[in-house]
């Protein structure tokens, strides 16, 4: 049988300064598949992703949303904020219907029934999705190496349904599913699914990569990693939400930022043709977990145990990446060095009043 | 560009199962999800050793589960792409989430499905119970009796799910191995026939970056009601194209079959037996045998339960005294305690001013092929009634009562 | 069937399956405009970046930077020579004021402003035609008595807006201080020339060997002249009032560096050599006494410390890194020696009171120390000479009596520079009377076109707290060194110390710029945006534009801003009038500038077209 060869995208990788976007980037792409005119929160960090990995794609795009805060609060009926194609699917479905799209694009082009370029096919999957739900699904789809990108937007909660624990939700994370009280002090007592190196792990043949929207040009640049590997990419990034963290709005970045330099969001590669993790991404500091969660109310709950919990958890996803803990953060691993978050704020309104 | 190898007329003999396979090649799908599960997993074998042999350019998937098969479906004929998937039994139900979005997205999705009988326990028989229990989820369905006419029935309701007045999907259903596993004598057309019989696939709106859309956003409550009132319309409409289908099938390929009812030997029957799949083949056989000993009895066989051909199945039951509704499948406290097709012979004749008596049998449970005794048993509750004037017991589990 | 005779109402009528056609990025999706949940507005407003307010001729310092940044040199150089007229000179001599008020100083070490100035002034002197031109003539001839900074810059001015200008210059070669004040191994005479050529390509006269009150009067200028500035700054340098000044080996600071820079001097230096003064002036002239043959230099300051002495710090450091002594808290009572002069009397002194700004109290009760040297240069400042002047026009400080904008009383006469600025309190730095020139010439042209003259702006919003900027973005990086000779080998030639920045450097040092307070086009809102409703419809400058329909006011794009640029208003104060913004104003032409042009018209246009 004679086929046509499939000519795929290669997008070229942003120059990077800092890993930020402190510089004016020329070769940042004018292309918005994402406009605005769209209900999510006010400082929406998944959101901001969204724009952000349509932007780093370009035009030549099919979005796949599986139910979750970027279907229910983005997709209106007659006033969808896309401008590529964009399909919701069930939350389930994450990984199989972008197969689905991603497989047909592969026969349509080859038995010359669609002409172009393979586009770029990328599922916005929520945690809720991604690693509960969906989760064989998209196992399914970066076994099977469809040329797609699958995207977990982790807020760390089912956020669409009023705020309930994923397998992503960290420990302590208070959520309506995992409410403290005086027998669960610390609210959540599970520590969260270590999702992407479980994907790596899995699926070593998949470029494999977790981001923050703290670092806009890093995302991007990894969007665009994933899209020119030449199967599936497997990509999880943290966006934080104003409604279930409990924060305010403007800090959206600085919280993506935080969450790296706390150590609570490892940034790593996976490089599919080494065959290994390249651990080399550095946030400019290092800091005890305590700076994080103190700007959300979600762990307000905390005690100094569970923070000390919480600050062992992050040593050790430093440690798992090669960095050394410097004496400070195993200190403050320990509850004896910690103040009670709650007692703090008590003690500062009572020095206020002396 | 010709992907199916090009191929002349012949008769092959194959059982159910490679018929559908043989059907999704000559349909020329564009992707192929796949998962096993008997009976219907032969289907999938076909096709994976057709694909491997180049005789069908397809991507081939090996889904992780018949909900990703249904997803996968979903997808990529959603891109724009002809697809074929199937399951069996609890494969059936393991995907009943996404029957209603693929239907509601009106994506001609086809799905082939060699029943099987729902756990527990694990049983490989044939029951409808599986397609049955999705009846409602939008999907044009209806049951093949052998394999010839399961080959024929794939080409049919592709092009009538295809058809821009439709746009839906389709089950096409066959019995776990009397089917799926019988081998039958099959004619395979020739490819020219099944080019001109069905055009290729194209959805107005496709996920297609040059002409962007958003399939499935959020509405409000008001915006619902219309959408399902479009959908249902749809399924209405579709009764048209499915007349005009069969005719145009019949004149392309030289088969001719009633889309909606078959009768066999009803002329001057008295009571009938109205049932679905393959036990038509032993129906025919047990009426012929009960016709030569003077029972005036009949088969009305439904070919296609979804659109249901209300009006049809009044006017032909209305002719009968009474009818025996062969379930073959479970309606578990239902209207007749027995199976669920018993409602739909009912409902279609509650309008009719000579209803007949209707009975309902749990006969072919399991899988069983239902014996000439069988037939004769059940032929002898229908005169029974037919000589009382009315039903002492409308639902009869058969081969466990006197 | 069922569904017959159902209808659909028109107001639901709905494309096939829900199918929604997506929105064009060009117009966005119109149906949904969130902008009515905000409560806060992101609003551009450019601040004032302290260096340009701190700058004697407020150049926009930021925005040069900012444009070298992006390699956009010619760019750069024009803007900064909006301000002034020989960046490769105060490139060289600025005491710059922009570098201590430097925000990156509090944060590790502030911009080399001064080296990417000289990189620039450099870039302009090799260009063959400036990019500066000369304005459309308008008829009026303007005179311009003196050729140093201040009206260098203001016959510059001038000229640019289309007066016919000529200098008159009392020296046999133009450039007043700048040639006369500054040793060429600071400045190189050549550069100086060149820049002297540009006046002159800009159409200005200059007529050398011109001295006011003796080849022309008062009355000529007024007469052949429709205005005048006079930037005859101060030539008569002030005495020590000590005994024996008038000995034999005692120079004055000024005319000891005036006569080296002009040729014309006869100095012979003693192998010993003392300065007495402790600003820039006395250390150029300490500097050039090594230059001339002395082994032993010593300076003698009031000034009890280093830290006390209005003197660039940098200089300092080079002037001790050749080898100059220092000897504080002295001033000199006498000077001693037989006709010429051998040795000098010094006593402990101290200000009475603000350092530089009060009398000195001498301690004449202890014996007086004994300093042998065979030359004394005696450097502690100047004084005018206004002899030809109407009396009306001098004050009691013995400068000129002026009003606040330099004019002579409603004369078309203004003053302009050190002549102008004496006792006011500014430094006498090149800068400042670069600035006071620049000044003067606008006022002078709205004297002369009749329009009222308006008192200088302050300033609104300099940004001094770096809490009003997102640090975050600024990692620290060390200040980029210009290289410099060796001490050894250059203190015995006129040869230029301080070498300039290579194009890498200057790029470098410009990226470190925090450019505070006003855009730099970094697209960080752009970027974070989670609508995205920051629209930038140039590929190249940064034009932002807020889409007010949509913004929901979540203020990350202010959080993020780097430079302090982005504030949020309340959207109350929008609709009562109070403050009307549409989406943006700048208050100082920045880069920013453009933007707030554009965006002033904003109001004129139909919501949905912005």
């Amino acid at each position: 049988m004679a086929t046509i060869e499939v000519q795929r995208q290669m997008l070229p990788i942003l120059n990077s300064p800092n890993q930020g976007a402190r510089f004016y980037n020329p070769e940042l792409p004018s292309s918005e598949p994402f406009v605005p005119g769209h209900r999510t929160c006010a400082g929406c960090g998944p959101s901001i992703q969204y724009r952000m990995t349509s932007k780093a794609a370009g035009d030549n795009t099919i979005l796949v949303g599986p139910t979750g805060c970027m279907y229910v609060a983005n997709s209106s009926y007659l006033c969808t904020p896309y401008n590529v194609p964009w399909a919701h699917t069930q939350i389930g479905s994450a990984g199989s219907f972008t197969a689905g799209v991603a497989a047909a694009y592969e026969a349509m082009i080859r038995k010359g029934k669609w002409k172009g370029k393979f586009p770029n096919i990328i599922c916005e999957a929520g945690d809720g999705s991604a690693s509960d739900i969906g989760l064989a699904s998209i196992s399914g789809a970066l076994y099977r190496n469809h040329d797609c990108l699958i995207i977990c937007y982790d807020n760390e909660q089912y956020a669409n349904t009023g705020i309930q624990a994923s397998s992503r939700t960290p420990y302590g994370g208070m959520t309506t599913f995992s409410p403290p009280g005086p027998e669960v002090p610390e609210g959540k007592k599970l520590y969260p699914k270590d999702l992407a190196r479980m994907m790596a792990a899995g699926h070593p043949h998949c470029y494999v990569a977790t981001a923050s929207v703290g670092y806009p040009i890093d995302l991007m640049n990894k969007v665009r990693k994933g899209l020119n590997h030449k199967g599936a990419a497997y990509l999880m990034v943290y966006t934080p939400c104003q409604k279930g963290f409990v924060y305010e709005t403007p800090r959206s970045i600085d919280l993506g930022r935080l969450v790296v330099e706390c150590g609570l969001y490892p940034m790593w590669e996976w490089n599919p043709e080494k065959r290994e993790f390249d651990y080399s991404f550095r946030p400019a500091s290092m800091r005890p977990v305590s700076e994080y969660l103190k700007l959300q109310g979600r762990f307000g709950h905390l005690h100094a145990e569970h923070i000390a919990n919480l600050q062992k958890f992050a040593n050790q996803q430093w440690k798992m990446v090669g960095v050394q803990v410097p004496e400070a953060l195993i200190q403050a691993a320990d509850a004896k060095n910690l103040v009670n978050m709650a007692a703090a704020s008590e003690a500062a309104a009572v020095a206020e009043t002396v | 560009m010709p992907t199916v190898t090009e191929a002349k007329k012949r008769m092959v003999r194959i059982n159910g199962c490679v018929a559908s396979a043989q059907a999704a090649k000559y349909a020329d799908v564009d992707v192929i999800a796949a998962y096993p599960i008997r009976p219907y997993t032969a289907t999938m074998m076909a096709l994976a050793q057709m694909v491997a042999n180049g005789e069908l350019d397809a991507e081939y998937i090996v889904a992780d589960s018949e909900h990703s098969q249904l997803s996968i479906a979903h997808g990529a004929s959603s891109s724009g792409a002809r697809v074929f998937t199937g399951s069996s039994g609890v494969g059936v139900q393991f995907a009943y989430e996404l029957y209603s979005p693929i239907s509601g997205s009106r994506m001609p999705v086809q799905m082939m499905i060699a029943d099987r009988t729902l756990d527990p326990p694990g049983d490989f028989g044939s029951e409808h119970t599986d397609a049955l229990s999705t009846r409602d989820m939008g999907w044009i369905m209806g049951w093949s009796c052998d394999a010839q006419e399961a080959f024929d029935n794939h080409l049919i309701a592709y092009r009538i799910g295809e058809d821009p007045r439709v746009l839906l999907p389709q089950m096409v259903c066959q019995d776990g191995f009397f089917v799926s596993h019988i081998t039958g004598d099959v004619e395979l057309p020739d490819t020219g026939q099944v080019k001109e019989f069905l055009p290729p696939y194209k959805h107005p709106y496709p996920l297609d970056p040059r002409h962007p859309v958003s399939h499935g956003p959020q509405i409000m409550p008001e915006q619902g009601p219309p959408l399902q009132l479009e959908r249902a319309r749809a399924m209405e409409g579709s009764m048209a194209v499915i007349e005009e289908v069969h005719e145009e099938f019949a004149k392309i390929f030289g088969r001719k079959y009633d889309p909606w009812l078959e009768e066999f030997m009803t002329d001057d029957a008295d009571v009938v037996f109205f049932l679905q799949g393959a036990h038509a083949v032993t129906a025919r056989f047990a009426i012929q045998h009960m016709r030569e000993r003077g029972l005036k009895v009949g088969m009305v066989r439904l070919r296609t339960i979804r659109p249901y051909p209300t009006d049809r199945v009044r006017e032909s039951l209305s002719k009968f005294k009474v009818v025996g509704v062969i379930e073959t499948n479970m309606g578990l406290g239902g209207v007749s305690s027995g199976g669920a097709l018993y409602a739909e012979a009912a409902a279609a004749l509650y309008e009719s001013d000579k209803r007949p008596l209707v009975l309902s049998f749990m006969a072919g449970m399991g899988g069983e092929a239902i014996v000439l005794k069988e037939f004769y048993w059940m032929t002898e509750k229908m005169l029974e009634a037919q000589r009382r004037g009315k039903i002492e017991k409308r639902t009869h589990w058969v081969g466990f009562e006197e | 069937m069922s569904t017959k005779n159902t209808h659909i109402p028109e107001w639901l009528t709905v494309p096939f399956a829900g199918i929604t056609p997506a929105p064009t990025q060009e117009k966005g999706q119109d149906l949904f405009p969130t902008g009515n949940w905000r409560s806060i507005r992101p609003v551009y407003r450019d601040k004032l970046p302290p260096c340009n307010n701190a700058c004697g001729t407020n150049e926009k310092i930021q925005g040069y930077l900012d444009l070298v940044k992006r390699g956009k040199y010619l760019d750069a150089y024009a803007l900064i020579k909006e301000d002034m007229p020989f960046p490769s000179v105060t490139g060289r001599v600025c005491y710059h004021p922009c570098e201590q008020a430097c925000n990156r100083g509090k944060y590790d070490e502030a911009i080399s402003i001064r080296a990417v100035e000289r990189f620039l002034g450099d870039l302009g002197q090799a260009l063959t035609n400036d990019v500066v031109k000369a304005g459309k003539p308008n008829g009026k001839k303007v005179a311009v008595v003196g050729s140093g900074p201040a009206g260098h810059s203001a016959a510059y001015q001038l000229a640019r807006m289309g007066y016919k200008v000529t200098i008159l210059e009392k020296s046999p070669k133009a450039g007043g201080l700048n040639r006369g004040g500054i040793p060429d191994w600071v400045l190189p005479q050549n550069i100086l020339d060149r820049e002297i050529e540009r006046l002159e390509q800009l159409g200005i006269t200059i007529k050398t060997g011109v001295e006011v009150g003796k080849d022309v009067s008062w009355d000529d200028l007024k007469k052949d002249y429709d205005a005048c500035v006079l930037a005859i700054g101060l030539t008569e340098p002030n005495s020590v009032r000590a005994e024996g000044e008038n000995k034999d080996g005692v120079l004055y600071g000024l005319p000891f560096l005036r006569d080296i820079g002009m040729g014309s001097s006869k100095v012979k230096l003693g192998a010993r050599v003392a300065v007495i003064g402790g600003g820039n002036t006395a250390i150029d002239c300490a500097r050039e006494a090594l230059r001339q043959g002395a082994a032993e230099v010593t300076m003698i300051t009031v000034e009890g410390n280093t830290k006390e002495m209005p003197a660039s710090p940098e200089d300092l450091h080079d002037m001790l890194e050749e080898g100059v002594e220092l000897l504080h808290g002295r001033a000199v009572t006498a000077v001693l020696g037989n006709g010429k002069c051998e040795g000098l009397h010094l006593h402990k002194a101290r200000f009475q009171g603000a350092i530089n700004a009060s009398p000195i109290i001498v301690d004449r009760e202890a014996p007086a120390e004994r300093f042998a040297v065979d030359n004394v240069i005696i450097a502690i400042g100047q004084h005018a000479s206004l002899k030809w002047l109407p009396a009306e026009f001098k004050n009691e400080r013995g400068t000129i009596k002026m009003d606040k904008f330099g004019r002579l009383g409603d004369t078309n006469f203004f003053a302009a520079g050190d002549i102008a600025q004496a006792g006011s309190g500014q430094p006498l730095m090149v800068v400042n009377a670069v600035g006071d020139g620049k000044r003067v010439a606008f006022n002078l042209d709205k004297v002369m076109r009749g329009e009222a003259l308006q008192p200088r702006t302050i300033p609104v919003d300099v940004i001094f707290d770096l809490n009003r900027m997102n640090m975050t973005y600024f990692p620290h990086f060390p200040r980029v060194q210009q290289d410099m000779l060796q001490p050894a080998s250059r203190k015995k030639t006129q040869q230029e110390v301080i070498q300039p920045f290579t194009e890498e450097q200057a790029v470098e040092e410009a990226n470190r710029c925090f450019s505070c307070g006003t855009c730099n086009a970094c697209d960080n809102c752009y970027l974070v945006c989670p609508e995205p409703c920051i629209a930038r419809p140039e590929r190249s400058n940064g034009l932002y534009k807020i889409l007010v329909d949509y913004c929901k006011g979540c203020r990350v794009c202010i959080e993020e801003c780097p430079t302090g640029c982005l504030e949020g208003v309340p959207e109350l104060d929008f609709d009562t009038g109070v403050v009307r913004m549409d989406t943006a104003f700048a208050i100082s032409p920045g880069l920013h500038g453009r933007q707030a042009e554009q965006l002033r018209n904003l109001a004129e246009r139909a919501p949905k077209n912005i």
